[in-house]
């Protein structure tokens, strides 16, 4: 066996692809893979890669783009439940958090502790209820756990860019670096849960490279 | 006629390279036959969103080959032009000369 035969493509590129590939698409990882051993084989493992890289990220758009379109109207009616759902869900830890803070006083004793909880606090709880919905969101969109769960990620996105030109407008920026990154971490938390129930529902999906 | 029954410019592209490559038309050839002739980047991602695009169309169908080792263990997918698609193909490039008829003195521009 030659050095050039044992090269792997990148771990994480080829998990991505098959993150966001059907079942059918199988063919499509083959397809990446004959075409990565090839070009390491005559141009070097660093070309390779960074050729796989580019087709892998500009792969995932348009693998993306045809998965809603396949079934955009099932997609769509997962994506609105599941933006019902996170405005169901993240009222509730804020209400609790602070029924526990007013039952023990804990602006009284331990305002720092108060300080922490009603800002960072809740943040954070807005993470965990992110990876909720997107775990939820994953469940009922069988096949196309990332497509749904992306799609939403991506209309909180939007959302979050319109209320941003507002704060932009008023002259508010400092709210918005304060909540611009706990805004990314709840669209980060709800990919990852995605991409965990669809990494354990696809026995073909897996970190290490098949090649 | 419906404007559906029209080929976009790269699904014209594809099913013009799966044309070209007759029996090898699968995804790494198709995808490097029009690099190689248009001379522009391709994703394999973009080739297969077409492509399946164009099977619920009906201008192509496909079916898989055995799984081989060096494509750790996955088809091929080969990809043949149906008689609609050869169809929509030639209205296409007879589309095209009708627009371009009459226009030679457009190469006098710079």
């Amino acid at each position: 066996m030659t050095n050039e035969s044992r090269i792997r493509p990148p771990q994480v590129a080829s998990w991505l692809v098959s993150l966001f590939a059907s079942a059918k698409d199988e063919t499509l990882q083959g397809d990446l893979l004959e075409e990565f051993s090839l070009l390491a084989s005559n141009s070097g493992a660093s070309v390779a890669q960074r050729w796989y890289w580019r087709q892998t990220l500009r792969s995932i758009v348009h693998l993306f783009v045809s998965e809603f379109r396949a079934a955009p109207w099932s997609t769509a009616a997962i994506v609105v439940a599941g933006f019902f759902l996170t405005k169901i869900l993240f009222p509730l830890p804020e209400k609790a958090i602070f029924a526990v803070i007013e039952k023990y006083r804990i602006f009284d004793s331990h305002f720092d502790l108060y300080v922490f909880f009603a800002g960072d606090g809740i943040a954070l709880s807005h993470v965990i209820t992110s990876m909720l919905v997107g775990c939820s969101v994953a469940l009922a969109a069988r096949r196309k756990e990332m497509i749904a769960t992306g799609a939403l990620a991506l209309m909180f996105c939007g959302m979050t860019a319109l209320a941003s030109l507002v704060w932009i407008a008023r002259g508010n920026t400092s709210m918005l670096w304060s909540t611009l990154p706990w805004n990314f971490a709840d669209w980060i938390a709800m990919l990852s849960a995605a991409a965990v129930i669809r990494t354990l529902r696809s026995p073909e999906t897996h970190l290490a490279s098949s090649a | 006629m419906s404007s559906r029954d029209y080929l976009g410019e790269f699904e014209h592209l594809i099913v013009l390279a799966v044309l070209r490559l007759a029996d090898e038309a699968y995804g790494v050839t198709v995808r490097q036959e029009i690099e190689s002739r248009t001379k522009r980047e391709v994703s394999i991602g973009a080739v297969y969103a077409t492509l399946d695009r164009l099977e619920d169309k009906g201008y192509v169908k496909s079916h898989l080959s055995d799984p081989t080792p060096e494509r750790g263990g996955r088809s091929k997918r080969y990809f043949e032009v149906t008689a609609k698609g050869i169809r929509a193909v030639n209205r296409m490039r007879h589309a095209l000369q009708n627009m371009a008829e009459g226009l030679e003195l457009i190469r006098s521009y710079p």
